[in-house]
C-alpha cells in the first residue's frame, strides 16, 4: 500500500483537479484553500496539549456499543490516539 | 485514510503490548458500518458532541464559507456527528505512556498532512523499551 502522505497527496490531487468523480468546483477549491491558513493563525495548534502534559481521561462507545475506557487501555500499556474526522 | 494506515502497524503495535485507538466525531450507527468496511482490528470510539477533543483542546468551528460548501459534498455534520454548530477536531495523533502522560504530539491544522505511521510506531518502541532492545542486538 501507497504510504499515508502519499495518498493524501494523491486524492487531494484528484480533487482538486475539478474533474470526475469529485467534479470539485472551483470555487469550493478556493474556499478551502482559504480555510487551511485561517485555522492555522488561530493558533489552534498551540493550544491543543503538549508532550509532557496529562492525557484527558475518556470512557467511550467503540463500533460495537460496548464502552471503552482510556484508563483500561492504558494498564494494558502505552496508547496511541488518533482524533478522526472522516475520510482524510 | 489515517485509520487504514493505522491499520497497517497494528500487529506490531499489539505485539509491543500498546494499543491504537481512533476517536471521532461519528455517531455510532456510522462507526460500526466503517470500521466493518476499514477491516479494523483496533477500536473506532464515538467522541459524542467532541467532549474528549475539547479536554485535548482540538476543536474548531468550521466557517460559515464551508457549512454549506460540506453540505454540498453529503457532509452533513449536523447529521453525522449531530453537530449543529458545525464543529470539527483538528487532526491529530498522541502516544501516550502508561502513566497517561503524553509522550509524542502531531497536531496539524491541515488535514492533508499527517504523520507517517512507522514514526507513531517508533515512538511506541522507545516506551515499550523495545527499541533499546532493538538497539542492542544491532
Amino acid at each position: 500500500m501507497a504510504s499515508l502522505q502519499s495518498r493524501l497527496e494523491e486524492f487531494k490531487r484528484a480533487f482538486e483537479s475539478g474533474a470526475p468523480p469529485y467534479n470539485a468546483e472551483h470555487e469550493a477549491i478556493k474556499k478551502m484553500h482559504r480555510a487551511t491558513p485561517e485555522l492555522k493563525s488561530s493558533g489552534i495548534e498551540q493550544q491543543a496539549l503538549k508532550i509532557g502534559d496529562c492525557a484527558p481521561r475518556f470512557t467511550l462507545f467503540n463500533q460495537d456499543h460496548v464502552q471503552v475506557s482510556s484508563s483500561d487501555l492504558l494498564r494494558q500499556g502505552p496508547l496511541a490516539i488518533s482524533f478522526f474526522r472522516g475520510h482524510w | 485514510m489515517e485509520p487504514e494506515a493505522l491499520q497497517g502497524i497494528n500487529s506490531e503495535v499489539r505485539a509491543l503490548g500498546a494499543q491504537i485507538v481512533v476517536l471521532t466525531p461519528k455517531l455510532e450507527r456510522y462507526t460500526r458500518a466503517l470500521h466493518k468496511k476499514l477491516n479494523l482490528t483496533f477500536d473506532m470510539l464515538t467522541d459524542l458532541h467532541l467532549k474528549t477533543a475539547e479536554q485535548f483542546r482540538l476543536v474548531f468551528t468550521l466557517p460559515d464559507y464551508l457549512r454549506d460548501l460540506y453540505k454540498s459534498f453529503g457532509n452533513a455534520l449536523d447529521r453525522l456527528h449531530d453537530e449543529p454548530e458545525y464543529r470539527l477536531p483538528i487532526p491529530a495523533r498522541y502516544v501516550v505512556d502508561k502513566q497517561g502522560i503524553i509522550r509524542a504530539a502531531d497536531v496539524n491544522a491541515d488535514y492533508t498532512i499527517r504523520l507517517k505511521p512507522s514514526e507513531t510506531l517508533r515512538q511506541l518502541r522507545m516506551l515499550t523499551g523495545s527499541l533499546a532492545a532493538l538497539n542492542l542486538r544491532a
